[in-house]
């Protein structure tokens, strides 16, 4: 299933969904399934609410799905999030059709996020541009509204410096730390790779979980992860290197975006993958993400929901024979 | 039919009822009939397609360069693009209609030319229609609503004297609706319709 570019939003609780549908095999990408692994049976909701450092806002996702099919949410129908003090309507497309996505401001203060399907039919139509209190066929409340979630923020992520920044082989070691929690929360890594070798370029995005590596996700302060996790040959191939297929960059694209609050380049991972990795001098952004499990309604047959708390850093790789 | 009401509107009577008057008059009157290629923009994200719309003016010359000019203005349904949302998929259409009263001063060539202008307040009667689809298993609907209201109406033109009594007309005009459905919405909007027109008179 491909994307429309254009759906924007951010699913940073779902790798699968990035993941499922690219595994590299030699240069060979499998793009068939971008869907996130939901049950063929039964409602099962998706959300998640990610802040990143130094953020007053934080990315919320949210989904439905009913015996493994997204439900659209029409006719005024729509995702509410909410803290205390703040509200949005979740109303921009998310990456996989039926979800929708939203920022909602945050301060250090807040911990929960609420999340209610919600009936609102003019609040709903706000962006066009008639008199919609005025002119409104409002067919009432969809069977979801009424069904909610909640998500907790875990402690923010706080990345120590490294102790090297440049590396110059992928057999080298990058050493993160951070501040443990040992709550019981998930970490993972996300990395978007962006490598030069004279004109031509290699954008890529990668995903370090638990699948990848193991006890990746415990929140025990340090991972030592190999740079052939970030990068390749692309002569040689990897079976531990995930690659984003050309539907599957849009999701991984908006993800990192929401990550880096819209520092990175639109088009990073559009970009040809030109250059081969591991012959150019690429720059690394690692993301480290910190995610808790939230509530779900009881209506809901299952779910994944998640809370999340993200830092980045950036490091370099500079071949040796480039560096020499 | 909504050229029936207009029809029963007392102004559109009055103009109508000065056309037998004014052929005995000596030639300091015009009438002309217009149809003009119009835009609508309602000064939002609106997206109306081009739409069609006609013009009836009476014009009584006071000297010989200022006249009177009483109009009326009958637009067709101008539809908008097709658009979709959270909410679902919808496109309105507009339809106007506009009594004209204003001044249009000319200036006269040597040549079989002149140039004028039109420059006036108008009554406008519009309504709005929005249609609206939810999807499978959702009855889909449309609504609508009427105002009426004042604005003001502005054009440039040319004429070419065919002969002294029949003359060929190319205008630009705007016609300016203001302050659609206030009272009745929290979301009123200003309405403007810029036209192209072709037209043909007669002055007698």
């Amino acid at each position: 299933m491909l994307y429309d570019p254009l759906m924007r939003a951010y699913f940073p609780g779902f790798p699968e969904v990035v993941f499922l549908a690219f595994v590299l095999t030699g240069c060979e990408i499998d793009g068939s399934d971008n869907l996130p692994r939901v049950p063929d049976q039964g409602l099962f909701m998706l959300a998640d609410a990610n802040r990143h450092e130094g953020n007053d806002s934080a990315q919320v996702a949210a989904a439905v799905f009913n015996d493994g099919e997204p439900v659209n949410l029409v006719g005024g129908d729509l995702f509410e999030a909410r803290t205390v003090t703040e509200r949005v309507l979740l109303k921009q497309g998310g990456p996989v059709t039926g979800s929708y996505a939203a920022s909602l401001p945050v301060d250090d203060s807040v911990q929960d996020v609420f999340l209610d399907v919600v009936h609102l039919p003019v609040e709903a139509r706000e962006d066009r541009w008639y008199p919609i209190d005025l002119l409104n066929t409002d067919p009432g409340p969809g069977e979801l509204v009424g069904k909610s979630a909640m998500v907790s923020f875990p402690p923010a992520v706080t990345i120590a410096p490294l102790s090297q920044t440049v590396y110059t082989s992928i057999s080298d070691t990058i050493d993160i730390r951070w501040n443990p929690v040992s709550a019981g929360d998930l970490m993972r890594v996300l990395a978007s790779v962006e490598c030069t070798d004279g004109p031509a370029t290699s954008s890529y995005g990668v995903v370090v979980d638990n699948e990848v590596q193991l006890d990746m996700d415990l929140d025990d302060g340090n991972e030592a992860i190999s740079l052939d996790k970030f990068i390749y040959d692309l002569d040689a191939g990897s079976d531990t290197l995930k690659f984003i297929a050309d539907a599957a960059l849009v999701l991984l694209q908006e993800m990192l975006n929401q990550l880096s609050a819209g520092n990175i380049d639109p088009d990073f991972l559009l970009k040809q993958r030109e250059a081969n990795p591991i012959e150019s001098t690429c720059e690394i952004r690692l993301f480290l993400q910190r995610q808790r499990p939230g509530q779900f309604d009881a209506a809901f047959d299952d779910g994944r929901v998640t809370g999340s708390s993200s830092a980045e850093i950036t490091l370099t790789y500079i071949p040796s024979a480039a560096f020499n | 039919m909504t050229y029936m009401r207009l029809c029963r509107q007392p102004f559109f009577i009055v103009l109508v009822s000065l056309i037998p008057f004014a052929v005995h008059a000596d030639s300091k009157q015009q009438l002309d009939g217009n149809l003009l290629l119009t835009g609508m923009d309602a000064g939002s994200s609106d997206n109306f397609k081009s739409g069609r719309a006609i013009t009836l003016h009476y014009n009584y010359y006071f000297n010989n360069w200022l006249a009177a000019d009483a109009g009326l203005l009958l637009s067709g349904k101008t539809l908008e693009e097709s658009s979709e949302d959270i909410v679902g998929a919808y496109r309105t259409n507009i339809q106007t209609q506009a009594l004209l009263l204003g001044v249009k001063p000319r200036y006269r060539l040597e040549s079989p030319y002149e140039f004028y202008g039109r420059l006036g307040l108008q009554y406008w009667r519009t309504e709005l229609e929005v249609e609206e689809y939810f999807g499978e298993g959702i009855p889909e609907g449309t609504s609508s609503a009427t105002d009426t209201g004042y604005g003001y109406y502005l054009g440039l033109g040319a004429a070419h004297y065919v002969t002294e009594q029949f003359i060929v007309l190319f205008e630009i005009s705007r016609f300016m609706q203001l302050d659609v459905f206030e009272g009745d919405t929290a979301y009123p909007f200003d309405l403007a319709i810029n036209a192209f027109s072709l037209g043909v008179g007669y002055r007698f």
